[in-house]
């Protein structure tokens, strides 16, 4: 009997169950995580673990807990989907802790949230003076939102009534030197399109080129693997490795 | 075609994890004449208790072929320590009856007989 292939069985077993769990569990970014979002993680991470290198006992019994814990969470997720007052209950809901200016303090209190976490967050939000704020949110995953008093907003083209063009995405026409024959149709263009604009840059093949992107104005952004650059900036700050 | 397979990886993936993680109580099962053990067990058992000492020490030697057959394919199902604590019985039964003791050998059988019972349960 071999420990270490018994843990690599189970280990492969393990991993590709945490994989297919964690895309059946949705696409919610790390940073809009709850904190029982991220307790919900650790628990099943810990218990993939243990399904990997506790051979005390079979492998099934943490399966089991496994799929147990998504099936939970799947169904909680789909409640509080359905259920507005369920997930107010079980998430909790955004508190308001500066309104009008004013420090709402009996608020903080029952959140337990310190002035200086308060600071702290506000700081993270580029506000340094307290004054400027008119309203602060703490939501539900621990984020603060911030909203300034108009006066101190930065002004935008609207207030100047300048206008402004379709701002849009852009499209990766060539990505790793390979063109993307499916953007280039979506985009209506052609490979001969594509090959013209390239020589206009003086490039002859797209293996030269890294990235080429198509912005909604039509302009074409293309980085090549060859750079050309005489002089790197340099910002590292002590002598390392590199 | 390309839907079907990508809603059909998963779920074949995750179906042979279960069959690999219940396979256990199939795979213990004998596949042949040899690698029976509950009734090799048995067959020590018999012969430890008539006192025939010499066939009591040939069947424990097919019994421990048997389980060392029998280890290989149930090691991804089963959980180790009941595993372990199996092989250990059948090292003291076997130890027991080379020293002709008949009720450490009953009281060890009878415990490798426990064990085997509740591998994968």
């Amino acid at each position: 009997m071999n420990e270490a292939l018994v843990v690599m069985v189970r280990g492969i077993i393990a991993f590709f169950t945490l994989l297919i769990f964690a895309r059946l569990l949705g696409k919610q970014q790390i940073s809009q995580l709850t904190f029982f979002d991220y307790v919900l993680g650790i628990t099943i991470g810990s218990i993939a673990a243990n399904l990997t290198t506790d051979l005390t006992s079979r492998a099934w019994p943490h399966w089991v807990g496994l799929a147990v814990w998504t099936i939970l969470v799947l169904a909680l997720q789909w409640l509080t989907l359905k259920w507005r007052y369920a997930s107010k209950y079980i998430d909790g809901e955004p508190t308001v802790v500066i309104m009008n200016g004013k420090i709402m303090e009996d608020a903080m209190r029952k959140l337990r949230y310190r002035t200086s976490e308060l600071l702290e967050q506000l700081r993270q939000k580029n506000v340094f003076d307290i004054s400027q704020v008119e309203f602060a949110v703490l939501e539900v995953n621990g984020q603060l939102s911030v909203l300034k008093k108009s006066q101190h907003q930065p002004v935008t083209p609207q207030d100047l009534n300048i206008p402004t063009d379709y701002q849009g995405i852009d499209t990766e026409l060539i990505y790793d030197g390979v063109v993307v024959e499916q953007n280039l149709k979506q985009v209506n263009l052609d490979r001969a399109w594509l090959d013209n604009q390239l020589k206009n840059q003086g490039i002859y093949d797209p293996s030269e080129v890294f990235l080429a992107n198509l912005n909604a104005q039509g302009n074409l952004y293309v980085d090549k693997y060859q750079d050309h650059l005489k002089k790197l900036t340099d910002i590292g700050d002590y002598p390392g490795p590199h | 075609m390309k839907k079907i397979i990508y809603y059909l990886l998963p779920v074949a993936m995750l179906a042979l994890f279960i069959a690999i993680m219940l396979s256990g109580s199939y795979l213990k099962q004998p596949f042949g004449e040899d690698d029976n053990v509950p009734q090799k067990i048995a067959l020590v058992k018999e012969h430890v208790r008539n006192a025939d000492w010499e066939s009591a020490q040939r069947e424990q030697n097919n019994l421990e072929i048997a389980w060392g057959k029998v280890t290989p394919r149930i090691q991804f199902s089963m959980e180790r320590n009941e595993i372990n604590q199996l092989d250990v019985s059948l090292a003291r039964a076997g130890a027991a009856i080379t020293a002709k003791d008949q009720a450490g050998a009953l009281m060890e059988l009878e415990e490798a007989a426990r064990h085997w019972h509740n591998l994968g349960r």
